[in-house]
């Protein structure tokens, strides 16, 4: 960020991590503007899907670190759902939207600090940890809402997420724009921080983090405390959207979110990964579904499409990985 | 030359053996030449194209130039079989069983004998197997038993069992003893005078120098891919055979900076700590340069993660005393491992350089990559790494560079106390000339190094005292005048004193197993 | 032309969406407007055959009138953010009508608002929505089919016994309100009748409906009839029931109607199934928005009805007209 010098040479530096991404971005927006020339680029669409990006985008955000730091969690769907529920549930015992998303919040919060606790300290591999909280704040939710949607005044947060003129901030809906910002502070937070710097090591390589000091226990309660936190804040957006607490919303999600963070560059293998590219992957999926639906391309080549995307990025990672062991 | 066994008839021959990966020539001319019924020593440092000449020699690598004949045939092996068919088998470093198989299939492995639908025929094989165990004078070795129920050294002669079931005639041994305790090493060295006695050729790959001296007839010393000279063992001086392998005379190898040794800074009583290490008492003073021998297994690597705090202390005390006392963080480790602990290969030099001690990049909460940069340019040219730029992937640099980097990891955090293990692996001539010089530098500017090696040359050339490390316990700390080659071996494979009739310990199977899991 | 393959793949998935209309009959009275109508519609899911009826009823209202429509389900079945999104998408693409069967009574309103804001009128088909700006709603009355469902298995059941009722996933509208139908009948007309398992959700998938109706088999040995409001459910139970031998041998009332149902009824593993009108509702759906949007008054609630067939009347030509639609006229 110092060195924002304008020559070239430097935007190429701070574009060339995510060009990936971005090139198959450029190509979805091209190949669909070529076939909906009307539609697809009109700013009301991309409001549209500037919107549909936040859920995603916000648990990428968080989904970003994990997987840099080496691991994975597979909960952030239900988590997204827990804490939609939660919010919804504050709400309709009347307290303040404030108070619901903060509830929300917390509840992702704290989702995330039990993935974190139990793989720092009882040192149980993420996949399973997280498979395990995958079922439970699932369960959880169903059991708050008993197994029904909560219907609850969303208040503001129902305004955040309208692209209605009145709520709008030059041109776009308030839930974009807290996106937008808090992808730029993490994205800083990840390059140019001292718990960015230990995540990218710790995913790296482990051993070689502990040997140089790395608290690295510690530091992964954190990130998957983040993650939980990022869960919490979609959940929060997802109850602003749907205006009920739905336990079953969000099934699958995790899947989404991990394929946009793949498809903006991160290796699964830990070590590398930007917030940016990952936003990248998660408005790449959210063009591709709009652009989809504005042709009428049935929802199987969709599926089919995002299957080939993801693999495509993880092997263009596989790739690079090797060549540059060469 | 000398000639052994009265055979004058050479069994293996290579001549002007050239080999080249891409740029790098591994290989730029090599002769060797060995007679039956002799043991040979192929002798050079890491890196000096030991293992690729004997992958040309096992067919595992085809060579571009020069010429190869056994027993006066010109020999070109397509690839291992065909090697095998030839009677030129492979011991590698690395134990290469199958842990869940039994002793017989992992012997057969990959030429099993079957019957119908596929059906293996051990009753057929058997034959075979126990033949080869009673040469090597072990039929106590069952073939029905699981390798996974075997000890290491056992494992080792299920090893030479499989290179002699089919008539070997060069057996190649490459580092055989790395993970051998001393009797089994004692065992395998009585297995490999019988071979010789039945007129096996045996190439005998060891950067153990003593081990040459006691088990080989005559030798031949490569470096940078070329024969740097051969000799018979015996006739030729120890200091002449190392000088030979570092292509430069002791004084050059080992540069002397004066130094002066100061305070106490580290002071351990009894320390005893997980697996290996029982006992470690000794003081380290600001501005020495304190060598620790052993074999691989003693518990050296322990003592070090140990007083790191990596691993926990389970007895006894340390303690940091002096201006290490009042350090937020008193020592630094430099890995042994340096692919798979010391560097994170996908970042870049700066990250890793930088990783052990940020604060200094810290402006308010954020990283200064520009301070990155620097700190990162002003330490590559006072270790003078060779690098493109601070940003490149560590990976992508040569180990001895790399090795500079990890050093200067623990230069930039500013540790008084350095802990090395095995600070030269791995590293070309050039660069470990580099590193101990270096060495002695901090030493002058009053830093403490703790340094483990298991290559004694290099404890004797640079370190002012050194204290052998024998099944777990540190023996008495020595000045290194008083020291000699023979005389640490002696101490690191027999121990002294009480230590030297210590039961058996099945350390180095320890220690084999964590690796092998790991 | 050089075209990037990726296009041509989608130009030939984009031609298998959108033929023709079938044999014979022309896309119509072309003169009569020059622009053609584009209806967006919006089932819950895509892979029931429940909704392969309502494409078909939609798919002869296409052909009969001059205008497009697009059949665009929610990308992930019965995920409200999903039909939320495509609802979204349709507004910014701009159609001329958008007919919906929400998947959710709350949170779709906000967004069919929006379309309505945007000047696109909004027909509700199948399940209902807590908002009354529609331009129709075009539905089976679907606590009706409660209690005709009730009614015919308390007949069966001679007005006493046990039975048990497997509900379908959370928060679904249309089944929980004939489930509602269902017990309140129970409850009122036929008071000897104990209805010994009611709340249990069956699941949003025809397999997990499977695994739920197994284990509340195991539960309720001793059941006289069962009831189940939708074809998933309805299907999971007639698995479980052949699966643990007590087809037959329980009398079973369910909706909707699938080939293997039919089967089932027909084997006499079912005793009722409820059908709806889902080619009517279709076509009916689609229709009232033409009206709509020529100008011509509509009703603002149009029921479908509901029908019970049994062994008996099913191969009526009457009952057919409801089950046996041709799929591969209309979709194909």
């Amino acid at each position: 960020m110092n060195e924002l010098t304008a020559s070239r040479p430097a935007i190429w530096l701070m574009i060339r991590p995510i060009a990936g991404p971005l090139l198959g971005l450029l190509l979805v927006l091209a190949l669909f503007w070529f076939l909906e020339p009307d539609a697809f680029l009109s700013a009301r669409n991309l409001r549209t899907v500037s919107v549909q990006t936040v859920i995603v985008g916000l648990g990428a955000i968080g989904m970003t670190f994990v997987i840099a730091s080496g691991g994975i969690d597979l909960s952030i769907g239900s988590v997204i759902a827990l804490s939609s529920v939660v919010a919804a549930a504050v709400a309709k015992a009347g307290y303040d939207p404030m108070l619901c998303a903060m509830a929300g919040v917390v509840t992702g919060a704290t989702c995330g600090l039990i993935n974190g606790l139990v793989i720092a300290r009882l040192g149980v591999i993420p996949f399973i940890a997280t498979l395990g909280m995958m079922g439970v704040a699932r369960g959880v939710a169903k059991w708050l809402a008993s197994e029904q949607k909560i219907d609850a005044p969303a208040g503001w947060l129902e305004s955040i997420m309208s692209k209605a003129e009145e709520f709008r901030i030059l041109g776009l809906p308030q839930a974009v724009w807290l996106t937008v910002l808090l992808a730029v502070v993490f994205g800083l937070v990840l390059r140019h921080t001292v718990l960015g710097a230990h995540t990218l090591a710790i995913g790296s390589n482990e051993d070689t983090a502990r040997l140089c000091g790395v608290r690295v226990g510690r530091t992964k309660v954190w990130i998957y405390v983040l993650c939980g936190i990022f869960g919490g804040l979609a959940g929060v957006m997802t109850f602003g959207r749907l205006t009920v607490g739905d336990p079953t919303t969000a099934i699958g999600e995790e899947l989404d979110v991990i394929a946009a963070v793949v498809i903006g560059g991160a290796s699964l293998a830990g070590g590398e990964g930007r917030i940016a590219g990952s936003i990248l992957g998660a408005l790449l999926m959210a063009f591709l579904a709009n652009g989809c639906n504005l042709t009428g391309v049935p929802n199987y080549v969709q599926e089919i499409l995002i299957g080939v995307i993801i693999v495509a990025a993880v092997a263009v990672d596989r790739y690079r990985y090797h060549s540059m062991k060469m | 030359m000398a000639e052994v066994n009265g055979d004058t008839s050479l069994r293996l021959a290579m001549r002007g053996v050239r080999k080249a990966f891409g740029p790098v020539q591994a290989l730029g001319g090599v002769d060797l030449e060995v007679c039956p019924g002799e043991v040979h020593a192929l002798i050079g440092e890491n890196g000096a194209g030991k293992s690729t000449l004997m992958k040309v020699l096992s067919g595992a690598h085809q060579a571009d130039d020069g010429s190869m004949s056994l027993d006066g045939a010109i020999y070109s092996p397509s690839d291992p079989l065909d090697a095998r068919s030839h009677g030129v088998a492979m011991i590698y470093q690395e134990l290469t069983l199958a842990p869940h198989l039994s002793v017989l299939e992992n012997i057969w492995l990959g030429r099993e004998q079957c019957g119908l639908l596929g059906k293996m025929n051990r009753k057929a094989m058997r034959p075979a197997v126990e033949a080869a165990l009673d040469r090597l004078e072990h039929p106590d070795i069952r073939p029905e038993k699981l390798v996974s129920e075997l000890s290491t050294g056992a494992r080792q002669l299920v090893e030479v069992a499989r290179a002699l079931v089919g008539e070997a005639k060069v057996l190649v041994m490459d580092e055989p003893t790395s993970s051998l305790s001393r009797k089994d090493t004692e065992r395998l060295f009585a297995v490999v005078d019988r071979l010789r006695a039945d007129g096996v050729s045996v190439i005998y790959i060891s950067h153990f120098l003593e081990e040459v001296e006691e088990i080989a007839d005559r030798f031949t010393v490569l470096r940078d891919g070329e024969t740097a000279g051969s000799g018979v063992i015996g006739e030729v001086k120890l200091d002449r055979i190392i000088e030979m392998m570092v292509g430069r005379s002791l004084d050059e190898v080992f540069p002397q900076v004066p130094h002066e040794r100061g305070e106490v800074v580290l002071r351990a009583q009894g320390v005893r700590g997980p697996h290996l290490l029982r006992e470690a008492s000794f003081e380290l003073h600001a501005g020495e340069i304190f060598g620790v021998a052993g074999l691989v297994g003693a518990g050296r690597t322990e003592l070090l993660r140990v007083l790191q705090g990596l691993a926990p202390v389970q007895g006894g005390t340390f303690d940091f005393v002096g201006k290490a006392g009042g350090a937020k963080s008193a020592t630094g480790l430099l890995s042994e491992d340096r692919k798979e602990e010391g560097l994170a290969l996908n970042l870049s030099l700066g990250e890793n350089l930088t990783l052990g001690h940020l604060t200094p990049l810290l402006q308010g909460p954020w990283l200064s990559h520009v301070r990155r940069r620097a700190v990162t340019r002003q330490w590559v040219e006072e270790l003078t790494v060779r690098c493109a730029s601070p940003d490149q992937s560590i990976g992508d640099l040569s180990g001895g560079n790399q090795q500079k980097i990890a050093f200067a990891r623990l230069l930039h955090a500013g540790v008084p106390v350095l802990l090395l293990d095995e600070p030269t692996r791995g590293v070309d001539v050039g660069s470990k000339v580099e590193i101990y010089r270096l060495m002695g530098k901090l030493a002058a500017q009053s830093k403490a190094l703790f340094v483990v090696s298991s290559y004694l040359p290099e404890l004797l050339g640079v370190c002012d005292r050194i204290a052998v490390m024998h099944r777990g316990v540190l023996g008495p700390a020595r000045p290194v005048a008083e020291c000699t080659e023979h005389g640490l071996l002696e101490e690191a494979t027999r121990g002294v004193g009480e230590n030297a009739a210590a039961p058996v310990s099945h350390t180095a199977f320890q220690r084999f197993q964590k690796e092998y899991h790991a | 032309m050089n075209l990037h393959p990726l296009t041509l793949f989608f130009f030939l998935f984009s031609a298998t969406v959108l033929p023709g209309c079938g044999s014979g009959e022309d896309g119509g009275n072309s003169g009569a407007r020059s622009e053609k109508y584009e209806i967006a519609v919006i089932p819950k899911g895509t892979s029931h055959e429940f909704w392969k009826s309502v494409h078909s009823g939609a798919r002869k209202a296409e052909c009969e009138l001059p205008i497009s429509i697009t059949w665009m389900g929610p990308s992930k079945e019965d995920d409200r953010i999903a039909q939320i999104e495509v609802v979204d998408n349709f507004i910014s693409k701009g159609v001329d009508g958008i007919v919906i069967s929400p998947l959710d009574d709350t949170a779709l309103v906000p967004v069919l608002k929006e379309a309505k804001a945007e000047g696109i009128p909004v027909v509700i088909v199948d399940s209902g929505v807590n908002w009354d700006e529609y331009a129709s709603f075009v539905a089976t009355d679907n606590r009706q089919g409660g209690v005709v469902a009730a009614q015919h298995l308390g007949k069966l059941l001679d007005g006493k016994g046990k039975v048990i009722m497997m509900r379908y996933f959370e928060g679904s509208a249309s089944t929980s309100k004939r489930e509602v139908g269902f017990l309140e009948t129970i409850a009122e007309d036929f008071p000897e009748i104990e209805v010994v398992s009611g709340n249990q959700f069956g699941g949003a998938t025809s397999d997990e409906c499977y695994q739920t109706a197994e284990n509340l088999l195991i539960n309720h040995q001793d059941i006289d009839g069962i009831f189940c409001a939708c074809e998933p459910t309805t299907f999971g139970m007639l698995r479980a029931l052949q699966d643990s031998d007590l087809a037959g041998k329980v009398r079973f009332v369910g909706f909707d109607a699938t080939d293997k149902l039919l089967d089932g009824l027909r084997a006499g593993e079912i005793d009722g199934l409820v059908l709806q009108d889902p080619f009517g509702m279709g076509e009916l759906a689609v229709k009232r928005m033409v009206d709509h949007l020529d100008g011509k008054p509509v009703d603002k609630f149009v029921d479908t009805g509901v029908n019970v067939a049994t062994q008996e009347n099913v191969d009526t030509d009457e009952m057919r007209a409801l089950w046996s639609v041709d799929f591969d006229k209309w979709l194909k």
